[in-house]
């Protein structure tokens, strides 16, 4: 039955579900902004993050898992940036797709071989527990902060790109790196510090949905293409795109799922076929930087 | 210099990537030589990927026993698999591929009805054995029954009559919420749980349908917390279910609620830890159980964590018996010619794991014990974390069954 009151909580569990994929969505969009990279690996960084979240949080409990993991990630997508894949930034994107998503594939099958193809999952600790009165629901509070918790970080890393010389670094090589390139400007440092930075925020969301999500290696491909959906309803390379992609995204699936729910599926799609047709740029697609 | 990349092509690099991802994993090339090949079909990758990956372990300890022992008729048996994703057409393809180009004359596996059932036409179509799998729904034996196909495994009509007394002495006749997988299977056991308690007075207030490989079921679970049921019946299986249940514990819903998982393994117990505990639920097979009453189990428990290291879950043991059963009904038979093998399994009368079971002639349904299983604690598992329930009952599969006036098999004549 739909009432006012189920609709409400329903808005609340699509905007948790949103901020999850806000999480993903911003990093595969300043990847995509400053590298000019498709970057079908972004859900290995995922399944990186959750399965080194997993390990370390059996050793050292959850905490240190959350800083762990991340910084694991990081260290990897730079390894793989300065190795492989500055190699392609100036191929064609069918070139760099084939590439990340070859990586995205041995990453997976890297995962089975180390830890095996069964599901896990980390409990949640108890200090993370309960739950708080919400929408007259009694409703998980991690669920709760962990929205919360991306939220923070998203308002940090748009910081770190509006308010520190990095970010105005990155800011011009999204606009014309030819041009910062020739002012000397270290374009290829902005770039493997945007793409570890995109690469982090994935391990971390690994980490921190597995209490929610059970873990496998193929979890984070489950994420990539609603993620890639959210990048284009919002805008290719903008960050607030992805932020009110991920947010719209996250609602129609769970209103959808409450209304209609056989359509959950295939709602986010029919809207992305709407926006490419009325608004090609995405909804909040800056143009000048994304030529089309 | 080449930076700039046009949206259009963006999106469809995306939608080929995409394509790649879903499409066919390479096999092996066949080479005909005096051998049987059999054709695996199981879910390696999704939602059903761990019930697959067991039931691997099973063929492949199972094979290398037929094989050392020399074999089918003097005939190697040498295996052929195929991921099918838990996807019909995916299942459909490996299957056509396995029969087409590598020659297999038996198929066996699958974790799905849904798959099953579309294997099992193909497999009537091709004249090619199916000893089905890990597969619960009532269709498989009943309504899409085919001639070529076997099922040892419980149906959903069993799991609700075998659970009709518990479910009346621990749920009772309140309000029941269910929460199902929307499939051949799902709709399945939700029909026969509500034959079984509504009769006797339950209420079903919702059925919320989801699609198989859903990860977040905060949608449903916050409905079902709204509706403040007595029971939540969770019709998931695989990671599905063990997402399902660890999130409906956060939505509090294991305190407030009595839950029911009217069928689950012990990969699913692995995965939910302590959120089972209490849970009812059925199985054709538990190793603890069986392995302590019938020396043929134990045989096979033994030989399988010898092996692999990890016990066996319920879907392995029956993918080890089908081969055997498909072995001795080859060499019944003296033949590998499906008509004969047919005959020589219809009615067949044996004792494997569990005591004495038979195949039944008219739907090809393996009639055999059913259990009703209560999930206990991490902590009173002694150490091993697949030992996740105490039997409440097992109930004789006779007694369970649809009965054939019940039914609308009606199988083919060849």
């Amino acid at each position: 039955m739909i009432t006012a009151q189920s609709l409400l909580q329903a808005a609340l569990n699509g905007l948790i579900l949103g901020m999850i994929y806000v999480a993903i969505a911003i990093g595969l969009t300043i990847i995509f902004g400053m590298l000019r990279l498709v970057n079908f690996a972004h859900g290995a960084f995922y399944g990186i993050g959750a399965y080194v979240g997993l390990v370390v949080a059996k050793k050292a409990g959850f905490g240190a898992a959350l800083i762990v993991a991340p910084l694991a990630v990081a260290l990897f997508a730079l390894a793989l940036d300065r190795i492989v894949l500055r190699r392609f930034y100036q191929k064609e994107p069918t070139a760099q797709i084939l590439l990340t998503f070859g990586i995205a594939l041995m990453v997976e099958e890297a995962l089975r071989m180390i830890f095996g193809g069964t599901t896990q999952q980390y409990p949640l600790p108890s200090w993370l527990g309960g739950s708080i009165a919400m929408a007259g629901l009694q409703y998980p509070a991690y669920h709760i902060y962990l929205a919360a918790a991306i939220a923070l970080v998203v308002v940090a890393v748009w910081l770190f790109i509006r308010r520190t010389n990095y970010g105005l670094l990155v800011r011009a090589g999204i606009r014309d790196r030819t041009m910062v390139q020739l002012l000397g400007g270290n374009v290829r440092l902005a770039s493997s510090i945007i793409f570890a930075l995109g690469a982090a925020l994935a391990g971390l969301v690994g980490v921190a949905a597995s209490p929610i999500y059970s873990i496998d290696p193929g979890t984070g491909f489950n994420f990539l293409i609603p993620s890639f959906v959210v990048v284009v309803i919002g805008g290719l390379g903008s960050f607030w795109g992805a932020v009110l992609g991920g947010i719209i995204v996250g609602e129609l699936v769970s209103i959808t799922q409450l209304v209609f729910p056989p359509g959950a599926d295939v709602i986010i799609y029919v809207v992305m076929a709407l926006v490419l047709l009325f608004r090609p740029q995405g909804l909040l697609g800056e143009t000048e930087v994304i030529k089309g | 210099m080449k930076d700039s990349l046009s949206r259009g092509r963006f999106v469809g690099g995306s939608l080929a990537a995409g394509a790649i991802a879903f499409g066919a994993a390479p096999n092996v090339i066949a080479a005909p030589t005096k051998e049987i090949v059999i054709g695996l079909d199981i879910p390696l990758t999704g939602p059903y990927s761990d019930q697959g990956q067991d039931q691997l372990r099973a063929y492949t300890l199972a094979i290398d026993e037929v094989n050392k022992a020399g074999g089918i008729m003097g005939m190697k048996v040498r295996p052929v698999q195929g991921d099918d994703q838990t996807t019909a057409t995916v299942a459909v393809e490996n299957a056509r591929r396995m029969i087409e180009r590598d020659g297999a004359v038996m198929i066996t596996g699958g974790s799905s009805t849904g798959t099953a059932v579309a294997v099992s036409g193909l497999c009537q179509q091709k004249s090619t054995i199916f000893m089905a799998t890990l597969t619960h729904g009532d269709e498989t034996t009943d309504l899409s029954c085919h001639k070529h196909t076997f099922r040892r495994y419980i149906d959903a009509h069993m799991s609700a009559r075998a659970m009709a007394t518990t479910l009346m002495s621990k749920y009772g006749t309140g309000r029941w919420f269910h929460i199902t997988a929307d499939y051949t299977w799902g709709h399945s056991v939700f029909d026969n749980l509500v034959a079984v308690v509504e009769p006797k007075g339950a209420k079903t207030v919702n059925n919320v349908l989801l699609k198989l490989g859903t990860t977040d079921f905060s949608s449903a679970l916050s409905q079902a917390q709204a509706a403040k049921p007595d029971v939540l019946v969770i019709t998931e299986f695989g990671k599905d279910m063990v997402n399902c249940l660890n999130q409906a514990a956060q939505f509090g819903l294991t305190k407030s609620t009595k839950i029911l998982v009217p069928l689950a393994d012990e990969y699913m117990a692995k995965g939910t830890g302590d959120n089972i505990d209490g849970v009812v639920t059925t199985a054709p097979f538990y190793f603890k159980y069986h392995a302590a009453r019938h020396p043929a189990a134990k045989k096979f428990v033994d030989a399988f964590i010898a092996r692999w290291g990890t016990p066996p879950s319920n879907g392995a043991e029956n993918a080890y018996t089908n081969i055997y059963q498909y072995k001795g009904a080859v060499e019944r038979a003296g033949s590998i010619n499906p008509a004969a093998v047919i005959a020589k399994l219809e009615g067949y009368k044996f004792t494997a794991t569990k005591g004495p079971e038979y195949w039944r002639t008219w739907d090809h349904q393996g009639i055999n014990s059913v259990l009703v299983m209560e999930g206990v604690p991490t902590a009173q598992r002694g150490g091993d974390i697949f030992a996740f329930a105490k039997v409440l009952e097992e109930h004789d599969g006779e007694t369970v069954a649809v009965t054939q006036a019940a039914s609308q098999c009606k199988i083919e004549s060849a």
